[in-house]
């Protein structure tokens, strides 16, 4: 279980996050909704240690990680994929797999590693000599997924998935989500702009307006809620 | 023609040198968009230091060793002081001043115990007058000594960051500091450990050098490093190839310019050089243009 309780961003005089709590159980999908600008990148960079936490804690399974630096946690099972197809593109994608499971594995070794992740996305497989910036944004999606799952993370972040991508490709890549969390049964974290994509395989969501929590609940529920996006999401 | 090849031989060996001075620059360029100024007093200190305990009766292997290695901790030591603290406060430049200041405080300290004239640098190898025959030219074994140290060292770099988990990160680090943190790279130690590699050259390129001329003063260094970062611009900031070709064809310019004009004319030809590689290449023959992220 991953807790944040009175979480606070700051970026100088801005407060991006103000005193959140939020709640991610084991092995379900939490979407975590909001316009641009209403913290949800924040929030899950504060999760994952690459900005401060100015208050409040983060713990995971009962242990207060919101100290560390975000090399540890990521060593303690966190995966945070972020936003704007960030990888590194002068690399090849094996290379790219290969930086994301080395400083983090658990004794396998990288080719059984890699073999699972090319099962889930066979089109990798044949590009695996290619430099990452040559991929299109869809494989660019699936070698940012594969690396963030190479070393299997009890957590994983990730920050506006479907974003500039085509429809065919981001059902594939929402389908890897879901197919994630059932078979590995790891703690999915999912910030998206796109509110009915996110709650059709999230089991719980929260909605962030400038920095706050204003609404919880569950997936299903905010789904049929036709109020939700006039009021919080922007229209 | 005889004396046109020597000359241009010369040049390559020197070139090597300067290839081994970009290189440095470059390393902790890569990972922390920095260039350390300070790094031509990192040479001078590797040169006094072998010649201090050379005096002071360690044997020639440990006392260049220990100079390289003091020059390795001096690089973290600027870092410690004079780039980190500068890049909290955003896109501040102030290190190009503190790391100059670093360089100087070093160039001060140096002259205060040996004072400013030049210290005779001993032969450690081989002698100035020992010569191989190369297809019919006459060598110097010093030069040849230094081409090839320069050689292996730049592979055994190529390889160490094409083909080891940390030459993947230093890599990593150098792309997007932030997605290799993500992925359980420490990246302060790859930043410290970029230092210290980036010091060790400079101290093995100040042995080198300073055995070829063979005097050293406080000043050394400052001149070498200059040629190191246009030979590092040349070539194209961050590819190991283009430091050595870029050290090379400066190193040849500079010996013909000197043979054939005027020995004072080799600085201007190496900023003739630069010149005319930011009008015409600013990202150098070998480089990639800088992608700069939003």
């Amino acid at each position: 279980m991953l807790e944040v309780t009175g979480l606070v961003v700051r970026y100088g005089s801005i407060e991006a996050v103000r005193d959140c709590d939020l709640t991610f159980d084991t092995g379900t999908i939490t979407a975590i909704l909001g316009a641009n600008g209403a913290g949800k990148s924040s929030l899950m960079k504060a999760i994952s240690g690459l900005v401060p936490a100015a208050a409040g804690t983060i713990r995971i399974d009962g242990e207060d990680i919101t100290a560390l630096h975000a090399h540890r946690r990521a060593r303690l099972g966190i995966s945070h994929a972020l936003e704007g197809r960030r990888l590194f593109h002068s690399m090849s994608v094996d290379e790219n797999l290969r930086v994301a499971w080395e400083f983090r594995h658990r004794g396998n070794d990288f080719k059984t590693a890699s073999d699972r992740v090319f099962e889930r996305f066979p089109m990798l497989a044949t590009r695996r000599k290619t430099p990452a910036g040559l991929l299109s944004g869809g494989q660019q999606q699936m070698v940012i997924l594969s690396a963030a799952l190479i070393h299997e993370p009890r957590y994983l972040l990730l920050d506006e998935p479907s974003l500039g991508l085509a429809p065919v490709i981001v059902q594939q890549i929402f389908a890897a989500i879901s197919a994630v969390c059932r078979d590995s049964g790891t703690t999915i974290i999912l910030s998206e702009h796109v509110a009915a994509l996110a709650l059709s395989v999230a089991h719980q969501a929260y909605v962030l307006k400038q920095g706050k929590v204003v609404r919880k609940g569950a997936a299903s529920a905010l789904a049929v809620d036709a109020s939700l996006s006039a009021a919080y999401l922007g229209g | 023609m005889e004396f046109t090849l020597q000359l241009a031989f010369a040049g390559v060996c020197v070139g090597s040198a300067y290839a081994l001075i970009a290189m440095g620059l470059s390393l902790t360029f890569w990972t922390t968009r920095t260039l350390n100024f300070g790094q031509g007093s990192l040479l001078m200190v590797g040169a006094v230091a072998t010649v201090a305990l050379l005096g002071a009766g360690v044997p020639a292997v440990a006392a260049v060793a220990l100079a390289i290695a003091l020059a390795g901790a001096l690089m973290v030591v600027a870092e410690r002081v004079a780039i980190r603290p500068l890049l909290k406060s955003g896109d501040s430049m102030g290190w190009v001043v503190s790391t100059l200041g670093f360089g100087l405080f070093l160039q001060g300290f140096v002259a205060k115990f040996y004072g400013s004239q030049a210290i005779a640098f001993p032969s450690l190898i081989f002698t100035s007058l020992d010569f191989v025959d190369v297809f019919g030219i006459q060598v110097s074994a010093q030069y040849l000594a230094v081409l090839t140290l320069s050689v292996a060292l730049m592979v055994a770099m190529e390889i160490f960051l094409l083909r080891s988990a940390w030459g993947r990160a230093v890599r990593a680090v150098s792309h997007d500091a932030d997605v290799a943190a993500l992925a359980g790279i420490p990246v302060r130690r790859v930043v410290v450990l970029s230092f210290v590699a980036s010091g060790a050259l400079a101290g093995v390129a100040g042995v080198m050098v300073a055995q070829i001329t063979g005097t050293v003063d406080p000043q050394f260094g400052f001149n070498l490093m200059v040629l190191g970062f246009v030979a590092a611009v040349f070539g194209g900031m961050g590819s190991i190839v283009g430091a050595l070709v870029g050290g090379i064809a400066l190193g040849v310019a500079e010996k013909l310019a000197g043979g054939f004009i005027s020995t004072a004319f080799g600085d201007a030809v190496a900023f003739a050089i630069l010149m005319a590689v930011l009008a015409i290449r600013p990202q150098g023959l070998f480089g990639r243009r800088e992608m700069t992220k939003v």
